[in-house]
């Protein structure tokens, strides 16, 4: 894969003609994002409708400064401690002589198929009152311990279990820029008497900082736009905020607009702050293995493997305990309707993640491409503008796409075109992208940075036009990237709940809707299987994104 | 307790002692003892012991749809199973089988939904009218109401059938609702239909479920505002204050006593050391359990204990005149924009028929909105009871609620 010293010297040949994409990519990116984008344009439509001084007096409001405060020091907090555990599991998976390396980094990964609704519920009825470890301890006649317990609501319990459910954006990331490192920069250090702690904090951290800030600014997002975990625990931050107002209708639903602007313009903030911290040279999740175990941790091998297990202990051993005891516990006493579930559901989940995962990449590629070979300022706006529909909470985007393809198409395009588009499984699937795409362009764009220039320049200077270089060349080397990218969205559609309520085809029920239908009763027993089934499923798409380590 | 002394007045002692007079009905019906002495409780109050199959039941449905057999031995279909679904025999109201036939498509948006026992019930319309299909769509009540603002005129829907009024009344609000004719809204008492354009389907009321060993019916006040102050209440009470319905009953007392009276009687509740549950389900289910004297409760709760665990020591009472005795209810409107408005219309009336009614007391617990269908399990029929008066679309205003509960500390 190395570039020969021959092909070095005919870059200079071709530069002209490689440094920036062509204008049809330019304008296949641009119409990417400004497709993505639109959707949003719904919230200021409806904030039209109010009046200046009403909409200043909200703003101005006290809600709306404590929600403001409440969203950024959740965010801070996750994201921090998503760094804090994301970061060390992931030296450890890859840099270490962990015994059982593998097994370790699918346990570190597969809390992100856990779905935040459900990670909050089973905390919620594992340490929230009258949940399984208050009686527990009750039972066992240290019911006095009770009292010490913190509560599980709150900023505390929300940001706990967010953190232990996403996470993995940051591990996965921060594998990936290891697994690219170049350790023989490591070694050099050591031979100079660094000690390791020294030789990473000089060395490893800054080459991998790119790649934890994309997992960083993936967890941020995430945190926003995250409707289940703070209204199962009951912390108002904008989501939740936006949900009750939209409940309450009248004035409520124009509040729910003006506090979805606020909720835009916090996200355009991060996006900015986050392109300052990151150079451009973000890792993805897919890059190519050159990870040698570098580390040995001596006596410490086996005391260190207690960290994943403990983790795991959390993220993955309790929620999948909480429902594996919903589903033996009997249910409350009356005879549920409705249909059992059937395998069909998740045939469905599968068939329009799958739909989901292959359509965000191929918008994604467009974007990465350029974003991945353009310093211009365009290319970075395209780029960052992608990620603004992620944080979104998935009721609005829904609701906005409710908007434009049910009454705006009817008024513009008559009954026939609403018909045709409204409620359609590609509606659904593109509601999917405008949520997920930044999953897809993220790790796409660090492949599209990873392929050597040189190469594409081999490649023409052979005869081969732009366009078959980028099959033949490029398309290969960034496959592993594209891979991941729709390996991430698939598993992200899987467990979708509101966008998927408000735009499913009518009669389309997937494993979420049955859960929410189940749930929303009160019959956790029967959620139980199909919660199962879900994170099953969804763990099967970490296969590709776990790939690429060839370590035991 | 004397139970059986106050038993025969209770028709004539509506306005002092009503409220314990029903509870004392429950006591027979449900509670009287385990196994067999409890069915033959049931007994009392209408059917008897062979009710099993088609006994009970099937004679009532014989009687009121003498047109077509093939419907009145439907009408058990309808019926749930289970103990407080036995002993049913007095059904009145409009049999399906005097009604229009349903013959068509009709696109429902259904908010909520109870678990899908409102799909089952399309279900069973479906085979009763080869030539009908209803295309339900599920979402959350109000996800369900927004989207159909947010379509408008576009609106696929014809009918929207919510489990909250709140719902309908914003989907009313905007204009999108057709007026019903009276012949569908007529069966329902005016408060479960403010205006013409949304019915309510299914009622369920506010209660108090409490631990018959522990406490009397005597122990509870009429009124919920004194509840902070009764002996028996006191650490061993509990709310589920995150579950909508509570919030609603908040809401109500909001609006019926004042933001003043409203937070004083929270952090009375507080102060009372009152216990907070996930929902109100297992508020009841540790009032049977023992572990409280008392909670707050939607009605049916209970029930789904009752059913669960007939032995339990639990009972109703309910408040009167105050937001503890608010009813709240499922509901249907048909959308103005709907091409099949008179199919709708005779859905609807289908929903309020005597087999629909029976459906949603004897499988969700609820209140019928049809006079002439009995609740179950000895539940006071809805004219017994004293909800206050309070116009439901008023419950969707929960911001303030959530800020008052915030402030005291509830929420």
């Amino acid at each position: 894969m190395a570039p020969g010293g021959g092909v070095g010297r005919v870059r200079g040949l071709l530069a002209s003609d490689d440094d920036e994409p062509n204008v049809a990519v330019v304008l296949l990116a641009a119409g990417v994002a400004a497709a993505v984008l639109s959707p949003l344009l719904w919230l200021f439509v409806s904030a039209a409708d109010l009046s200046v001084g009403d909409a200043v007096g909200l703003v101005a409001s006290g809600t709306t400064t404590d929600v403001l405060v409440n969203s950024l020091a959740l965010v801070t907090l996750v994201t921090g401690a998503s760094i804090a555990l994301g970061v060390p599991l992931a030296v450890l998976t890859v840099q270490t002589d962990l015994p059982f390396r593998r097994l370790w980094t699918v346990l570190a990964a597969l809390p992100l198929v856990v779905p935040s609704y459900i990670g909050a519920f089973a905390y919620v009825s594992a340490f929230g009152p009258s949940g399984a470890l208050p009686d527990l301890l009750a039972e066992y006649g240290l019911g006095f311990v009770n009292a010490y317990i913190p509560t599980v609501y709150g900023l505390g319990g929300t940001a706990l279990v967010l953190t232990l459910f996403t996470y993995p954006y940051v591990f996965l990331t921060t594998r990936a820029s290891l697994l690219s490192f170049d350790t023989t920069q490591l070694e050099a250090a050591r031979t100079l008497n660094h000690s390791y702690p020294r030789a990473f904090r000089r060395v490893i951290l800054p080459q991998i900082a790119p790649g934890v800030t994309a997992g960083a600014l993936l967890v941020a997002l995430y945190t926003l736009s995250d409707f289940g975990t703070p209204a199962i625990m009951r912390f108002d931050v904008f989501t939740r905020v936006i949900y009750v107002e939209l409940n309450s209708f009248g004035v409520g639903r124009a509040n729910a607009t003006l506090l979805s602007i606020q909720l835009l313009a916090v996200t355009a903030v991060i996006l900015a702050l986050e392109s300052r911290v990151s150079g451009d040279t973000a890792a993805g999740y897919g890059t190519p293995s050159s990870a040698k175990r570098v580390v040995s941790l001596g006596w410490l091998r086996w005391p260190a493997a207690g960290i994943p297990a403990f983790v795991s202990v959390f993220t993955l051993a309790l929620p999948v305990g909480i429902l594996t005891m919903w589903l033996v516990r009997s249910g409350p006493g009356y005879s549920g309707g409705g249909l059992a579930f059937r395998p069909e559901f998740a045939t469905n989940s599968a068939y329009v993640a799958v739909l989901t995962a292959a359509a965000t990449v191929l918008f994604a590629l467009p974007v990465a491409y350029y974003a991945g070979r353009s310093d211009s300022l365009l290319a970075r706006a395209v780029d960052r503008a992608t990620y603004l529909g992620y944080a979104m909470p998935g009721v609005v985007l829904g609701l906005a796409l409710v908007f434009f393809s049910s009454r705006w198409l009817l008024e513009t395009f008559g009954a026939g075109a609403a018909q045709l588009v409204y409620q359609s499984l590609p509606l659904l699937v593109f509601a999917y992208v405008v949520r997920f795409l930044p999953q897809a362009v993220g790790s796409t764009r660090s492949s599209v940075l990873g392929v050597d220039r040189d190469l594409v320049g081999a490649a023409r200077l052979l005869g081969a036009n732009p366009r078959s270089a980028f099959r033949r060349v490029t398309l290969p080397l960034i496959s592993p990237g594209l891979l991941a990218g729709a390996a991430l969205v698939f598993l992200t559609t899987m467990k979708e709940l509101d966008t998927t309520l408000i735009l499913h085809p009518t009669g389309f029920t997937t494993i979420v809707t049955y859960i929410w239908r189940v749930q929303e009763a009160g019959y956790y027993g029967r959620a139980a299987l199909p919660a199962l089934v879900l994170v099953a499923v969804s763990g099967l798409s970490m296969i590709p994104l776990l790939k690429g380590s060839d370590d035991a | 307790m004397t139970d059986d002394a106050t038993h025969d007045h209770m028709s004539d002692d509506d306005t002092t002692t009503g409220r314990r007079t029903y509870r004392r009905r429950r006591v027979l019906a449900g509670l009287g003892a385990a196994g067999a002495a409890g069915l033959a409780g049931c007994g009392g109050l209408g059917g008897s012991e062979s009710d099993s199959g088609s006994g009970g039941g099937g004679g009532g449905a014989g009687g009121g749809s003498s047109g077509d057999d093939a419907i009145g031995a439907a009408f058990d279909d309808f019926r749930g199973s289970g103990p407080l679904a036995q002993g049913r025999s007095d059904i009145g109201g409009t049999r399906i089988a005097d009604l229009p036939n349903l013959s068509g498509e009709l696109t429902i948006y259904l908010g909520g939904g109870e678990g899908g026992l409102y799909r089952d019930l399309l279900a069973k319309f479906e085979r009763i009218y080869p030539d009908f299909t209803a295309t339900p769509r599920e979402s959350g009540s109000a996800d369900a109401a927004n989207t159909i603002i947010n379509e408008g005129g576009a609106t696929p829907a014809d009918v929207f059938w919510s489990v909250d009024a709140g719902a309908l009344a914003a989907v009313s609000a905007e204009g999108l609702s057709a007026e019903l004719p009276s012949e569908v809204v007529d069966p329902v008492p005016e408060a479960f239909h403010p205006d013409e354009t949304w019915v309510g389907t299914a009622g369920r009321a506010r209660a108090v479920p409490y631990n018959t060993e522990e406490l009397s019916d005597d122990d509870i006040p009429d009124s919920v505002m004194e509840f902070p102050e009764v002996e028996g209440f006191r650490d061993a009470i509990g709310w589920a204050p995150t579950y909508g319905a509570f919030q609603s009953f908040v809401t109500a007392m909001r609006l019926l006593e004042g933001e003043d009276a409203t937070r004083e009687w929270l952090q009375g509740m507080l102060d009372a050391g009152v216990t907070e549950y996930n929902n109100e389900f297992l508020v009841s289910n540790s009032v049977a359990d023992g572990a409280l004297n008392g909670g707050l409760a939607n009605h049916y709760y209970a029930l789904r204990v009752q059913a669960a665990r007939p032995d339990a020591p639990i009972d109703l009472a309910f408040t009167s005149g105050d937001a503890g005795g608010l009813i709240n209810v499922a509901g249907a409107s048909v959308l103005s924009a709907s091409r099949n408005q008179e199919l709708a219309f005779d859905f609807v009336r289908h929903l309020l028929s005597a087999e629909a009614q029976e459906f949603f007391a004897t499988r969700t617990y609820s209140y019928p909105m049809v006079a002439d269908i009995p609740p179950v399990g000895g539940l006071p029929p809805v004219s017994e009871l004293n909800p206050p008066s309070i116009d439901l679309r008023e419950l969707s205003d929960i911001q303030p609620t959530l800020e008052l509960m915030r402030d005291v500390g509830v929420l």
